[in-house]
């Protein structure tokens, strides 16, 4: 026990005194100067009360307390300074030795901060993206409930949400309907209370002064199960969320309230328009909470789910939180303790069947959706899908870069070897150990690896929010900032070392090993016997290796870009330009909006300098898309859903965006609201519909949840067919596709407008928005 | 200085020494020496130079603690005291040197067998 005592207080002092030592250095050299002194006095003051001349006394003290540079020196090893000493010297004299090779240094460190740099920034861009969990407490407890179904006879037809298929054929989805998420509540045992949110984009007018804003609609419970306490005034309660149509309350962000209200406490019940309706500020987000969905962004206001009808309407659903055919919120929940998500997953699924049977029709034929668990500690985690990939192999790449960086200073510095062989001789001759040696050779690597990885880490601060940017597009601007944090530091920091070692260890143990004699003599014709260890010809060959790698890699990777260019996507990319018209739902309801359409197709096309105009519901390529059940006449309604990808155009569409008719006619100005229902489809549907036959005449129905002018399986005829074109993504083929004119529809919402023109971008949109302007000073355009 | 009368230091006792003589009360360096050789009656030669080099080593391992106060003569000195731990680690090598010194001697005095 005492024993034990006193070797803990030795392990707690030593480190202590140490940096006491090495932090007040000077002072510890005057005291240690001060208290030799003071004994050669006093020794010398006994001597001279001994009866010795003082002249003597002074003598024969000095005589028996012997060199105070030797004690000083034994007093500093008490200290355990001899070895940072040592390191001290070794440092100055590598810098010194770095200082004399300019050239040699700066393409070092040159190399090494670039490899370093882009392995950090990419290490941060992906430990953000693909690593960094909900800024909640435990957000390790949370999961997110998804679904998987067959694809074409899933019981589930309207979803507004994300849909994917899966490489086996199965579709996936996180939206649920509301009702089924209420039961799902009642009913769940393995995970703690369910809470649920639909993201919510919109316009918002604080002070005046209108701006696009992103948000979510969220259920009573979701502050209270994410455990996030507003810094000001209080979250969304289940009061807030008790009626459809009430609560009219909403809690801002961190970033909302510095930019908009300088952080003033009076914020609270002031008054915004999100979406034209008034809302209530009731509190504040605390600075580091996103939102549940992801980690990246802030949603900018959180609303009560209850306020959806009003908020944000559906074209076509007066109620949609009852409605039992959509589903759109996202559910999550936090694992009961004890509880394995196999458990969970398991109970859910029976949960979920009974729900779905309970609320909606389900089809003999249709597959009921079954409840795929998962990590929910990164919120929704769409980018896993699209950056998981692209991340491990730039990783990848960019460790190879930092390799070859390394192997390329790994044959410089054994290349100087050659010249330092004298010096390192002399010293090894004075008597320097060869570990001595061996460690000066690493200080000096680990020295150069630290200017590098100083560099490395400026790059990485300033590159990090690059890759964001290049990889955006112009449809969809990533709105993701990488911030810069301490594991990013310690990551840079480790490589850095471990580059240090990697390629000063070779150059080290060549320079230990040298042969003392044959550095002495004049002539160097040693250098040939030197490399033969683990010199040059190893190097040579990494090098050689590692760059193949490379120029191969960065090949294939413009070989893809190059293929995805070269892509015919069916219509004239070139000259094109692009805005989004989101009309408020309370000002331009069913109806007004088709006019509100109407009038901005003819006011752009009026434009000077622009050649054609058309509106779409759908822009291509932008991985967003639209599907619904395409029903030829004289064909069972009822049969198993096939549902084909669609777009709601304008008359002009298809000159505007360079689709060729291939039979048949295009839309134009005798098809009104008024005329026979028509409809265009491409060459893909028509070979997989009317396989041998003319489509042209033939008519069609479209499944209908939605009072969108279709309502009754009201026939629509083909007037023509036109060329095939991709769709929702350049990598995949081109799908088989209706188009229907939105003028004939009861209610269309956001539509883009593709417009083509010649002018350059920064001369046609201010012309363009004092179009639109004219119609409506408060219309946004995207 | 070597003198018939005065006894080499054994090594690895000086520690133990100036453990024990500021356990006596707080002392500066050249105090150390002066109390050592007080008790021993000028019996113990101590290198005087190797002394700073243990004041330093137990100060750093926390056995002894030091402070700036007064000398005598009114001078600034570092006075060493003993902290909780050289205290203990002083029993604990009190107890050890007993025992050995037990032991030197008990074979230092056996007989020959049978003699």
């Amino acid at each position: 026990m005492r024993r034990a005592y006193s070797f803990l207080a030795r392990l707690l002092a030593q480190p202590r005194s140490w940096f006491r030592a090495v932090s007040r250095r000077g002072r510890l050299e005057a005291e240690m100067e001060a208290e030799l002194l003071l004994h050669l006095e006093s020794l010398e003051a006994d001597l001279v009360r001994a009866g010795y001349s003082r002249a003597e006394a002074a003598r024969r003290a000095r005589i028996e307390l012997g060199s105070a540079v030797v004690h000083k020196d034994g007093m500093r090893a008490s200290l355990g300074l001899r070895w940072w000493d040592g390191l001290l010297a070794d440092v100055r004299y590598g810098l010194r030795t770095l200082r004399r090779s300019l050239g040699f240094t700066s393409m070092a460190v040159l190399s090494l901060g670039l490899a370093i740099g882009a392995t950090a920034t990419i290490f941060s861009v992906a430990k953000q993206l693909l690593y960094e969990r909900l800024p909640v407490p435990h957000a390790a407890d949370l999961r997110l409930l998804a679904w998987t179904a067959n694809d074409k006879r899933g019981a589930v037809h309207s979803i507004w949400g994300d849909y994917a298929v899966l490489p086996d054929g199965r579709a996936t989805s996180t939206a649920f309907s509301y009702p089924v998420f209420q039961q799902l509540r009642k009913e769940n045992r393995g995970l703690q209370d369910l809470f649920a949110y639909c993201l919510l984009g919109g316009n918002a007018t604080i002070h005046g002064s209108a701006r696009q804003v992103m948000g979510a609609m969220v259920s009573g419970n979701y502050y209270a199960d994410l455990e996030v306490q507003p810094i000001l005034g209080r979250g969304i309660t289940p009061e807030d969320d008790a009626k459809p149509g009430q609560g009219a309350v909403v809690v801002i962000s961190y970033g909302l309230w510095e930019r908009e209200y300088g952080k003033s406490p009076s914020v609270l019940g002031q008054v915004i328009r999100v979406n034209g309706i008034p809302l209530t500020i009731v509190g504040v987000n605390p600075r580091e909470f996103t939102s549940a969905n992801d980690v990246q962004t802030a949603g900018d206001v959180f609303v009560p789910l209850s306020m959806q009808p009003v908020i944000r309407p559906m074209p076509g659903l007066v109620q949609p939180l009852f409605d039992q055919e959509l589903w759109w919120v996202v559910v999550m929940g936090r694992i009961k303790p004890g509880v394995s998500d196999a458990t969970a997953q398991a109970g859910l699924d029976a949960q979920l069947a009974a729900a779905v049977y309970a609320t909606m029709p389900v089809k003999k034929d249709e597959e009921v959706p079954r409840i795929d668990l998962r990590d929910g500690s990164r919120g929704l985690f769409t980018q896993e899908r699209a950056f998981a990939k692209p991340m491990a192999v730039l990783m990848t790449l960019v460790g190879l870069v930092l390799l070859l960086a390394c192997a390329n200073i790994a044959n410089l510095m054994l290349a100087r070897g050659t010249q330092r062989q004298r010096e390192v001789s002399v010293r090894l001759a004075l008597g320097a150990g060869r570990a001595r040696i061996l460690r000066q050779m690493l200080v000096e690597s680990l020295t150069l690896a630290a200017m590098g990885g100083a560099l490395g880490l400026v790059i990485a601060y300033f590159g990090r929010n690059a890759l964001p940017r290049m990889i955006e597009n112009s449809w969809e601007p990533v709105r993701i900032h990488v911030h810069f944090d301490w594991g990013v530091f310690g990551f840079t920091s480790a490589v850095t070392m471990l580059t240090g070692i990697l390629f000063g260890l070779a150059p080290a143990l060549a320079a230990a090993r040298y042969d003392v004699n044959h550095g002495l003599k004049e002539n160097t014709k040693t250098t040939s016997r030197r490399r033969k260890g683990l010199g040059g010809g190893v190097l040579v060959g990494l090098q050689m290796a590692l760059s193949t790698l490379l120029v191969i890699g960065a090949g294939l990777f413009l070989r893809t870009l190059a293929g995805l260019s070269a892509v015919d996507v069916g219509f004239r990319t070139d000259h094109l330009l692009l805005l989004e018209v989101n009309p408020s739902r309370t000002q331009y309801p069913p109806g007004k909006d088709v006019a509100l359409h109407e009038r901005l197709e003819a006011a752009f096309a009026a434009v000077p300098g622009v050649q054609a105009v058309s509106p779409s519901g759908i822009v291509y390529i932008s991985h967003s898309g639209m599907q619904r059940g395409f029903v030829p006449e004289g064909k069972d309604p009822n049969a198993p859903d096939l549902s084909e990808h669609y777009n709601i155009v304008g008359n002009n569409f298809f000159a505007t965006m360079g689709i060729r008719m291939v039979a048949g006619r295009a839309f134009g100005s005798q098809d009104t609201a008024t005329s026979v229902k028509v409809g265009v489809i491409n060459e893909s549907l028509a070979r997989a519909r009317f396989p041998n036959q003319n489509p042209i005449g033939r008519r069609f129905s479209i499944s209908t949840d939605a009072s969108d002018g279709y309502k009754g399986r009201v026939m629509i005829q083909i007037v023509g067919v036109c060329a095939d074109t991709r769709y929702s993504s350049l990598r995949d083929a081109a799908p088989p596709q209706f188009f229907l004119p939105y003028m004939q529809r009861s209610e269309v919402g956001v539509m883009s407008y593709a417009i083509r023109t010649t002018l350059p971008l920064e001369a046609v949109v201010p012309s363009l928005r004092h179009a639109a302007q004219q119609i409506d000073p408060d219309l946004p355009l995207g | 200085v070597g003198d018939d009368k005065q006894l080499d230091l054994l090594q690895g006792t000086l520690d133990l020494l100036i453990l024990k003589a500021v356990s006596l009360g707080p002392l500066h360096g050249y105090g150390v020496l002066l109390r050592i050789q007080q008790i021993s009656g000028q019996a113990l030669v101590i290198q005087q130079g190797s002394l700073y080099p243990a004041l330093y080593r137990l100060e750093h391992q926390g056995a002894i603690a030091s402070d700036w106060g007064e000398s005598d003569n009114n001078r600034k000195a570092k006075f060493y005291r003993l902290t909780t731990a050289g205290r203990m680690r002083l029993d604990e090598e009190t107890v050890k040197w007993n025992r050995m010194v037990g032991t030197m001697g008990a074979i230092l005095l056996a007989e020959p067998e049978g003699a």
